[in-house]
């Protein structure tokens, strides 16, 4: 589904991303775990599409391009990105926000727009699913939400969007314990055969919520280890200090 | 005694042939086009021939009464005075008996700008709201409309109108003020409004201010508030080559509130002016000033607000912001809040911001499948509505809101 191939990005001469492969299939939920600054946020919105990045290499979703494409073709082509830091858009509200996300998609691919009504259905199954209040859907989007309503708006969105392939980053980040139970269920619910997650995480507690097929360590840019859900678990207990400063490490590559 | 002989305005007709228009030396005047304010050539209203055909469609349809003015003359065709709620008067200058003249030359004397001497001398239509009571019709709040329409003649360019807005004590009222023009000829309205607040009454006026981009207008709000009364006023300035709107608001009573607020959305070579003076003259009053810009292209606004807190007026608690956003390199804001104090124990805040479209946000909308245009659009819009809000009136915020292309829902 999601090839990425020698994928370089860099801020001006500063190169963050230095030659990252990965391959997702359909179905599969990845793992890229690494230490602060490795790149992880980075990798996540090379996919998405920000602006700003020096991008060299290969990324497609099922064949195609992505890096060709504008931020909102990539999303109506199946990309999704959950953001580390949900937007406060005051003024715009949640509901009206979503429905235009889902309608542009469906206009991009040709689809019918989908009914107010209609979409309230969607909306409401999606909100079950993060168990959020009804009250959510006519704030402003993210304005004033806490950390934990923000990730599981994010999750709203990704239920409501249904994407091809997933992509959070740091979803876990600023949760409490419960939050991250009603988030990391949210994902798995969203888990299915035609659809990839790539799970960016800190630290190895999300994984006990979302079990990953694969795990990769992301360090100078670089996946440097792969492996399964074990590795997460040596991770945890040894910390980045087996692949850090080592430059052979790479040469154990990407799998998957 | 007719209009023709109030005092103000003999006076300021012996004044008109020598005034000294405003100069960039004038702080409230500093940013208008003083070249072809020259341009404006004023004189006694006079109906045109033919009202144009682009006039009705501009006018909302607001349910209620309404006083349409043509060069400041009424036009009986396009009013409707068929069913004015019980406790409101609401009648042409014109019409206003010779007994309830001197409420009309009340505030009218005090300013002496140039623009108003001309509008003392020449504005003798318009229209005299007189409210006392809690006017409803259909069980509604009844809104009270005065749409002021420009047509540009050959002879004479410029138009000007009065409104005179009285309201008894503990009465309440909601005014629109429509302002439009015709055409492609340059001109100018000169529109004053005159508002008295008895003790505890409350007015909610709005101005809609949207003449064609050829033209000016020059607008110029005076209120006197007594005691416990509350002000709503709401400014959506959005047309006219150069559109000014001038508050002045003076609270004289205890615990009055006057909450101001207003839109302004430029365009092309726009220049839209807002000049806002709350005086604070009595203890314990509140005022809150509230004013958003957006402004693209090579427009220009202007935000001067300022609140007096004159001795005496202890206790006064005010609240000023101006938010701005500028969608071009070339767009320009000037924002001056103002503030004098000569009391104790107030409290006074005031902030003002100048920001592009927030890049983040954009790029959150784009990585959810919405086009670039369309997700600064919404982020547009979402920075006006926080304006809109704070209107009351439906109908008002459905003419506002398709007026700025922005339906949705």
């Amino acid at each position: 589904m999601l090839h990425v191939e020698n994928l370089t990005a860099s801020i001006g001469d500063i190169p963050i991303l230095n030659g990252l492969n990965l391959d997702v299939g359909a179905g599969e939920v990845h793992a890229i775990m690494g230490p602060n600054g490795s790149g992880k946020s980075t990798f996540a919105h090379a996919l998405a599409g920000r602006d700003g990045y020096e991008i060299g290499g290969v990324a497609t979703l099922d064949g195609a391009n992505l890096l060709d494409m504008e931020p909102e073709e990539r999303a109506a082509a199946g990309i999704f990105m959950g953001f580390q830091y949900p937007v406060e858009i005051p003024g715009v509200n949640n509901m009206y926000f979503l429905r235009t996300a889902v309608n542009s998609v469906r206009r991009a691919r040709g689809d019918d727009e989908i009914s107010a009504r209609e979409f309230l259905k969607v909306a409401q199954e999606a909100m079950d699913l993060v168990e959020m209040k009804q009250g959510f859907l006519n704030r402003s989007v993210n304005a004033g939400f806490s950390g934990g309503e923000k990730k599981r708006n994010e999750i709203l969105q990704m239920a409501v969007m249904q994407p091809k392939l997933a992509v959070l980053d740091e979803t876990d980040s600023g949760l409490d314990i419960d939050a991250l139970r009603v988030v990391a269920s949210g994902v798995n619910s969203l888990r299915g055969p035609e659809r990839s997650i790539i799970v960016i995480t800190h630290y190895q507690r999300l994984l006990d919520y979302i079990k990953p097929d694969f795990v990769h360590v992301l360090v100078e840019g670089k996946i440097v280890e792969s492996g399964d859900h074990t590795l997460a678990l040596h991770l945890e207990e040894k910390g980045y200090a087996d692949f850090l400063g080592d430059p052979d490490a790479e040469l154990s590559g990407a799998s998957a | 005694m007719t209009l023709a002989t109030l005092p103000s305005q003999a006076a300021a007709l012996d004044k008109v042939s020598s005034l000294d228009l405003p100069t960039k030396r004038d702080e409230a005047w500093r940013y208008a086009p003083h070249k072809s304010l020259a341009n404006l050539t004023f004189g006694q209203g006079s109906m045109p021939s033919a009202v144009p055909g682009d006039v009705d469609a501009q006018i909302p349809e607001l349910d209620g009464p309404r006083i349409v003015l043509v060069n400041g003359v009424i036009d009986a065709e396009r009013s409707d005075l068929s069913a004015v709620p019980a406790g409101v008067s609401f009648v042409g200058l014109a019409d206003v008996p010779a007994a309830k003249a001197p409420l009309l030359d009340q505030i009218h004397r005090s300013a002496d700008d140039a623009f108003s001497i001309i509008n003392r001398a020449y504005g003798s239509g318009g229209a005299l709201i007189q409210v006392d009571g809690q006017p409803s019709l259909e069980g509604q709040p009844a809104v009270l409309h005065i749409v002021d329409v420009l047509v540009p003649g050959q002879q004479q360019n410029a138009s000007t109108s009065r409104v005179v807005i009285d309201v008894a004590a503990g009465s309440s009222v909601t005014v629109v003020e429509t302002r439009i023009g015709s055409g492609e000829m340059f001109g100018g309205s000169n529109v004053r409004t005159e508002i008295t607040l008895a003790e505890n009454a409350t007015v909610e006026h709005v101005i809609l201010q949207d003449l064609p981009a050829a033209q000016f207008h020059i607008g110029r709000v005076d209120v006197t508030q007594a005691a416990g009364s509350t002000l709503n006023a709401r400014l959506f300035n959005l047309g006219a080559d150069y559109g000014r709107v001038a508050y002045h608001v003076h609270l004289t009573g205890e615990g009055a509130h006057a909450d101001l607020s207003g839109l302004y959305f430029g365009f092309g070579t726009q220049t839209l002016d807002q000049q806002v003076t709350v005086v604070h003259e009595a203890p314990n009053c509140t005022s809150r000033q509230s004013y958003r810009g957006v402004l693209d292209d090579s427009s220009t606004g202007i935000w001067n607000g300022g609140v007096d807190v004159r001795p005496g007026a202890d206790g006064t608690d005010s609240e000023q912001s101006n938010d701005n956003l500028l969608l071009s390199k070339q767009a320009d804001i000037n924002t001056m809040p103002r503030l004098e104090i000569l009391a104790d124990e107030v409290s006074c805040q005031h902030g003002a911001t100048v920001g592009q479209l927030d890049e983040t946000a954009l790029y959150y909308m784009r990585s959810r499948g919405i086009h670039e245009e369309e997700a600064s659009k919404l982020l547009i819009n979402g920075f006006a509505d926080q304006v809109m809000d704070d209107l009351e009136n439906e109908v008002v915020r459905a003419w506002i809101t398709k007026r700025l292309g922005h339906d949705h829902e």
